[in-house]
């Protein structure tokens, strides 16, 4: 292939993004651990309840976990730990945070990855449309709508939906059911209002980009070309302008990523009450509990900083031209 | 002819706010997208509605039991009350009244009150929250191109943390940590938002510093503070105007989604406290959620609308 610069060029963005996500782990740690609760508080409330000494408790709980110790040392031996890829202990769910991820990262990912293929597949093909048939009056329409879409608040759009088809018509459960088998009817019925939840707002960013990236092309010079050479208009869209459009549409829906695993995601699992991600590290962040919160929020940026490595390296391959020196 | 010509470049290389003639001609671009106008008179009415709305309305806080959930004018619902001398659950059909257009919530607030209230705080969160975000994106943005070298580099590497920081995530936790206080939910707003800013005006910035009239300056012996304040800033306006008003609405809903989640100022009625008390009372009073939501969504549209105006009119071609 003759990409010798790639792989310095991997390790060099590797390298780099390991350092970010270092730099965000270390800020969340020190976040949560100087949180106005300790983690042991948990304990403490149950404990108390049956009638036990309350400072003897602490102490207890503090020293097995290591919590009495100054708070650099928690760091280097927690940030040390992290290293050898173990997540540590949930105070508030008594349990590894690996074993819990374990259990809930399937919520999570069955609802961002449902959500991304019904905006994708749907914002891409409205917005070839609204593009080919710019000023008509689908095209203002779509704009108009993608406006809305942008602009709906996704958790009350949540709301708003749980009102009409949950409350008023009866059509779904107010409530996620985690009952149901992962691979049934009943769970992708219970998806279809947490999906369009999170997809409305997607679906209409991906409607605008991919119109603005297919009026950049429609313009140029090849596509007159490949008129000209009396190629159908099929041809034209599909293989010429959308290929090229392709790029900055694939940049801006990676870039995107971030805010709706972080954004979006967490709000929807909290509307609906998936308990996914974003709704356990939601429920540690309230508990103190910062393994957890450090270890979804680990995941998080590295699914993000993954992703968009990813998407560059793919670029020059899609694009022989760009390289990165 | 020629004084023509030197006429019109004195006046182009003018920045926007001594230019009149500059702030016409983007006004009047501007003008021309009907939806960009009609963003702009709600943003306005939404102003004056948080300016002198709350001397109109009724107190938000008065609390009556005897008027709660009442629908706004127009809608009915059924209320069921135990009789204790029958012992059976009586329902009637209730009726808005013109006292609560819009109704009233749990505890018998005035739903108008409450919306006309939360229209001035979310309006502030959204000016004072996005101002300090952009000046300090501004800030990072120029002296991060004027001074270029380590100090660019730092800056910026800096600025590609914060990109990456989940920035909800790191906003739950700051307003977990410091304490529910709408001056802390701003304060976090405004200085995890910044990054944005910095990158756009950092790359506007680095084409301006090149540029004749920056070098002219400096041959004159400007000093670097005169060269960023009077020539690069200035220069960088109509940008932050556009990015100003296409972050505001990000703001905002930053906020009423701190709120929702529990979050918010419990002291102050903003657009997301009562929609979070609302979510919890659909079956009783949809009302409640649905009219500080309508709300949001309408104000969010109305910046966009605005945004998208003021960008096309500034500049066509960018993708912001």
């Amino acid at each position: 292939m003759g990409k010798s610069w790639l792989r310095a060029y991997i390790l060099k963005r590797l390298l780099y993004a390991v350092i970010i996500a270092w730099g965000i782990l270390t800020v969340t740690f020190v976040l949560v651990r100087v949180g106005p609760s300790s983690p042991a508080d948990r304990y403490l409330a149950n404990m108390t309840a049956s009638g036990q000494d309350v400072s003897q408790i602490v102490e207890a709980i503090e020293a097995r976990y290591g919590l009495d110790k100054p708070m650099h040392e928690q760091y280097i031996e927690y940030m040390g730990n992290l290293f050898q890829g173990k997540l540590g202990w949930s105070f508030s769910n008594s349990m590894p945070v690996i074993d819990l991820i374990k259990t809930h990262w399937i919520y999570s990912f069955q609802l961002i990855l449902l959500s991304s293929i019904f905006a994708a597949l749907l914002g891409v093909v409205v917005g070839i449309y609204s593009a080919v048939k710019q000023y008509t009056k689908t095209d203002y329409i779509a704009t108009f709508f993608s406006f809305v879409g942008i602009s709906l608040p996704n958790f009350w759009l949540g709301v708003m939906l749980i009102l009409v088809f949950s409350v008023k018509l009866g059509l779904f459960k107010t409530y996620y059911d985690t009952g149901l088998p992962l691979f049934s009817l009943d769970n992708l019925k219970a998806l279809v209002l947490p999906v369009m939840t999170l997809g409305t707002g997607m679906l209409a960013g991906y409607v605008r980009y991919t119109r603005s990236a297919m009026l950049d092309n429609l313009r140029k010079g090849f596509v007159t070309t490949a008129r000209a050479k009396g190629l159908p208009e099929r041809t034209v869209i599909g293989k010429h302008v959308f290929r090229n459009a392709l790029l900055p549409l694939v940049t801006i829906v990676m870039f995107d990523l971030g805010s709706i695993v972080f954004g979006g995601a967490y709000l929807t699992e909290i509307v609906f009450g998936i308990p996914g991600l974003g709704q356990i590290s939601f429920n540690a962040i309230f508990a103190n509990d910062y393994p957890v919160v450090v270890a979804v929020t680990l995941i998080g940026t590295s699914i993000v900083l993954l992703v968009n490595l990813v998407t560059d390296v793919a670029y020059t391959y899609l694009d022989p031209r760009i390289r990165y020196d | 002819m020629t004084r023509r010509l030197r006429d019109i470049a004195r006046k182009v290389g003018r920045p926007l706010y001594v230019n009149r003639r500059l702030v016409n001609y983007y006004w009047e671009r501007t003008r021309r997208n009907k939806l960009a106008v009609v963003g702009l008179a709600f943003i306005l009415f939404l102003i004056l509605l948080g300016a002198v709305g709350p001397f109109f309305t009724l107190d938000p806080t008065l609390v009556d039991f005897e008027q709660k959930n009442l629908p706004p004018v127009g809608f009915t619902t059924l209320k069921s009350v135990y009789d204790i001398e029958t012992d059976e659950l009586a329902t009637s059909e209730v009726r808005g009244i013109w006292t609560h257009p819009l109704g009233t919530d749990s505890k018998g607030r005035d739903m108008l009150a409450m919306i006309v209230s939360g229209a001035r705080v979310s309006l502030l969160v959204g000016l004072i929250a996005s101002g300090i975000a952009i000046v300090l994106g501004t800030i990072v943005g120029v002296l991060s191109a004027y001074l270029g070298g380590w100090a660019d580099n730092v800056m910026m590497r800096f600025t590609d943390i914060m990109m990456t920081f989940p920035f909800f995530l790191l906003l739950v936790l700051i307003v977990f940590i410091f304490g529910p206080r709408l001056v802390f939910i701003v304060l976090a707003i405004g200085l995890t938002g910044w990054t944005g800013t910095a990158r756009l005006v950092r790359s506007e910035s680095l084409s301006l510093r090149t540029r004749e009239f920056v070098m002219a300056a400096r041959a004159m012996g400007a000093s670097d503070g005169r060269i960023i304040f009077r020539h690069l800033v200035p220069n960088v306006v109509s940008l932050i105007i556009v990015i100003a008003t296409l972050s505001i609405p990000g703001v905002i809903l930053a906020e009423a989604a701190l709120s929702f989640i529990g979050l918010g100022d419990p002291t102050v009625a903003s657009w997301g406290i009562i929609l979070e008390a609302g979510q919890h009372s659909l079956d009783t009073a949809w009302w409640v959620a649905v009219e500080p939501g309508i709300m949001l969504f309408l104000t969010v549209l109305a910046f966009n609308f605005l945004g998208d105006g003021l960008r096309d009119a500034f500049d066509p071609k960018s993708n912001i």
